[in-house]
């Protein structure tokens, strides 16, 4: 802390002086082009791909493979979706569209108590598109999907010959497609050159948004900053419990289907992809170019843990040492949020925080 | 599929009360009002009816929802800029939220709990009564001329009346701006004077008839308005005063050596004393106490930080809550990002939670806290020793320095 504290004290008075306001408006045209775009097209892709497998598992005579089809095609779904979540901004806000395709966390399982609710009633208008969107959040994305589609051993129950066989089948069915709508909307609104792109690339002159490219950035920056929070203090921290024994496997996300290591992987290097696209060390002087090389080092460190994992967690995380290798990754990533936050925003002089920020 | 015309919100005009898009519940009917009549309110207008009923209307927050179910209100700023005052269930899920023209901060709650105020952060001169449970437009309350809010405000025991800090910073004088409340619409009647500069926090007295203000003693003009000007002569205070006519009671400040510890924010324990915790306004290497404790007949005393803890708090206290019963004060440290456990009785420290610009806090259950923060996140503390539980992260919120429990 001491160390940090003096390095910040060094970017204070290095920065200080007047300093002519950089223009943020490039960074920000390479992010929405080289990342946010290709990703969002990527999950419109992989989530379009979705109703698809629901209906070759579903179909009278199931194609053969179609669950491990089914399987693969959800952990693509999910792969896509951990690339976009953290970008919580413009479309991916609107229409609730985040809680929509993901309800997390959902610590005391509301999901699972809703959809018990629905089970029990057959309520039908789980059963199209247009009125699954109106439901609760937590019955209608990815969440819902893996809860009705996976068991708790993380194999695909999807269409298994039971009583609510077809049931389920609509209602997965009828989220496949929630989803893959909501992804196209998603890539669709990115790739409008009057949608949210607008907003974050007029910004140097100022709109009703953001009066300068520099408050742009910033809710950019930070937003990348609160992924980082949310992979640690949300995805690891209560899978890790409060000791080796107290360790809770199926905290982690998605690992109901045996995807959290898939998720955890994409999420980290969409966050890492997104930050580089921006080439911002270009815009920082050279004396602090070390921070971006120390950033990059400890991502890649982290997609070391992440691979040192053997999926589905539920089945593995208490034996090994993945407990210790999940520990580790959690030290890391609080590092990689602590430079960001700290020496990469005093190094490009943009500020972070709310609470924190000004106070009172 | 569904519609493609949305568009980011700066596209779309915004409502000024709605129940939340960010629903666990199925989708219930909408309640919208015109932002432009907010604003014309603002303006001046408040005495006239300018929120324009729609035929759609009905409460913030259905029966359902307030039935049994813990509610938490807290001002906000959302990813798209807008600002507003939100309320939360005991899930952290949002079930409803009223837009503001500019930044809250404080809410006062009336005690019988059908009503709240939220007021605007400084030097903002708006404050709006909600009443969630029925099917009520909002009042905006516009600042008296020469006077502005300072965030914090509270109800008399009794509903009857609203105190509001204000300053009077032509005089660089605090007040506490009284309102009556026991009609349809909140009207100022009067002011007190708070015997300080810059009021922030104000309680009422368990006795019911005493008014407690946190003089911050920081001077400030709407001018400049986050300019500290007086930051070498500053004395904070915490002060007593009889509700009934003004009279200073009681007066309570720290030494000269810590006059530069602006007195914010309060808590009352279990005894009946108080909980204050400050921002320091002398320099950034100096590591002064940062939680006090007084009574009215009881002289101020400082708690001790754990050195471990201490250096990296940066001498900031943002918000300051006792648990149900009184025995637990939690004090919240965003730039530190640690929110900091005392037991009442002893004033002993018990620990700290980690919680990265975690400043919102407020009472839930028989001992435990919930604890909001400008990631979103709303998590809840049931043992100071023991990781937060992060219980919601609704998308696009950055929750704002307080959250008060409602029900």
């Amino acid at each position: 802390m001491m160390i940090r504290q003096l390095a910040l004290a060094t970017l204070a008075i290095v920065c200080a002086g007047p300093v002519l306001a950089q223009d943020f408006e490039p960074p920000l045209e390479r992010l929405i082009d080289g990342y946010i775009r290709p990703s969002m097209s990527e999950f419109a892709e992989t989530a379009g791909s979705l109703p698809g497998a629901v209906d070759a598992v579903c179909a009278k005579a199931p194609e053969k493979d179609a669950q491990e089809t089914f399987r693969i095609a959800f952990a693509a779904a999910v792969e896509g979706f951990s690339k976009i979540h953290f970008l919580r901004f413009g479309p991916l806000l609107e229409d609730d569209r985040l809680n929509r395709l993901a309800f997390l966390p959902d610590p005391r399982g509301a999901a699972q108590r809703q959809i018990r609710k629905i089970y029990a009633k057959k309520d039908e208008t789980v059963l199209s598109p247009q009125t699954i969107s109106a439901k609760s959040v937590a019955v209608q994305g990815l969440t819902a999907l893996q809860l009705i589609a996976f068991d708790k051993n993380s194999a695909v129950r999807l269409a298994e010959p039971d009583d609510d066989r077809e049931f389920t089948c609509g209602y997965a069915r009828s989220i496949a497609e929630n989803i893959a709508g909501i992804a196209a909307d998603l890539a669709s609104e990115w790739d409008d050159p009057d949608g949210y792109a607008k907003v974050l690339l007029t910004s140097s002159t100022g709109n009703e948004r953001f009066h300068t490219s520099k408050e742009a950035i910033e809710s950019v920056f930070n937003t990348l900053v609160t992924g980082l929070i949310i992979v640690r203090d949300q995805d690891l921290l209560p899978a890790l419990g409060s000791s080796q024994e107290d360790a809770k496997a199926y905290r982690f996300p998605f690992s109901r289907s045996g995807n959290s290591v898939v998720y955890m992987k994409a999420e980290l290097q969409g966050i890492r992809d997104a930050l580089f696209s921006m080439n911002l060390m270009a815009m920082t002087p050279e004396k602090f170019h070390w921070i971006y090389n120390g950033v990059d080092f400890e991502f890649s460190n982290a997609q070391g843990y992440l691979d040192n994992l053997q999926s589905p967690l539920r089945q593995t995380f208490e034996d090994g040492d993945g407990y210790a290798q999940v520990s580790i990754l959690a030290i890391t990533v609080k590092s990689i949020r602590n430079t960001l936050a700290t020496e990469m925003a005093g190094a490009l002089q943009l500020a972070g925080g709310f609470n924190a920020l000004d106070g009172d | 599929m569904r519609s493609t015309g949305t568009r980011s919100s700066l596209f779309r005009s915004g409502s000024i009360l709605r129940q939340a898009s960010g629903r666990l519940r199925d989708q219930a009917t909408l309640t919208t009002l015109s932002r432009r009549g907010f604003l014309a309110a603002l303006g001046g207008l408040a005495a006239t009816p300018v929120f324009s009923r729609s035929t759609l209307a009905e409460s913030l927050i259905g029966k359902e929802a307030a039935d049994g179910v813990p509610l938490f209100v807290s001002a906000f700023k959302k990813a798209d800029g807008d600002y507003g005052v939100g309320i939360l269930d005991d899930l952290g899920q949002v079930l409803g939220e009223i837009s503001l023209p500019g930044r809250g901060h404080g809410v006062a709650i009336s005690p019988d709990r059908t009503r709240f105020v939220a007021f605007a952060r400084r030097p903002g001169t708006f404050a709006v009564v909600v009443r969630p449970f029925e099917d009520a437009e909002p009042q905006v309350i516009a600042a008296q001329s020469g006077r502005h809010f300072y965030g914090h405000g509270s109800f008399s025991a009794d509903g009857r009346l609203l105190y509001a800090v204000e300053n009077d910073y032509e005089a660089a004088r605090g007040v506490v701006g009284v309102y009556d409340a026991s009609g349809k619409t909140i009207s100022r009647i009067g002011e007190i004077e708070t015997h300080g500069i810059g009021p922030h926090d104000l309680m009422i007295d368990p006795d019911g008839k005493t008014l407690i203000v946190a003089n911050g003693g920081i001077k400030t003009h709407p001018d400049m308005p986050r300019k500290k000007l007086n930051l070498d002569t500053m004395t904070p205070s915490v002060v007593y005063l009889d509700a009934e006519n003004g009279d200073l009671l009681a007066e309570h400040a720290l030494g000269t050596s810590l006059h530069q510890l602006s007195l914010r924010h309060m808590a009352l324990d279990g005894n009946g004393r108080v909980w204050v915790g400050g921002q320091f306004e002398g320099p950034q290497a100096d590591q002064p106490p940062l939680v006090a404790v007084l009574g009215r007949d009881e002289s101020i005393r400082v708690t001790d930080i754990p050195d471990s803890i201490a250096p990296g708090l940066q001498n900031y206290v943002g918000s300051v809550t006792a648990n149900a019963s009184g025995e637990i004060i939690a004090t919240s440290c965003p730039r530190g990002g640690q929110t900091l456990f005392w037991k009442a009785s002893s004033g002993a420290f018990l620990g700290a939670e980690a919680i990265i610009d975690g400043c919102g806090v407020a009472p839930i259950d028989q001992g435990s806290f919930l604890i909001s923060d400008g990631n979103g996140a709303v998590s809840l503390v049931e043992d100071p020793t023991r990781p937060a539980e992060i219980l919601a992260r609704p998308p696009g919120y950055s929750w704002d320095n307080h959250m008060f429990a409602l029900t």
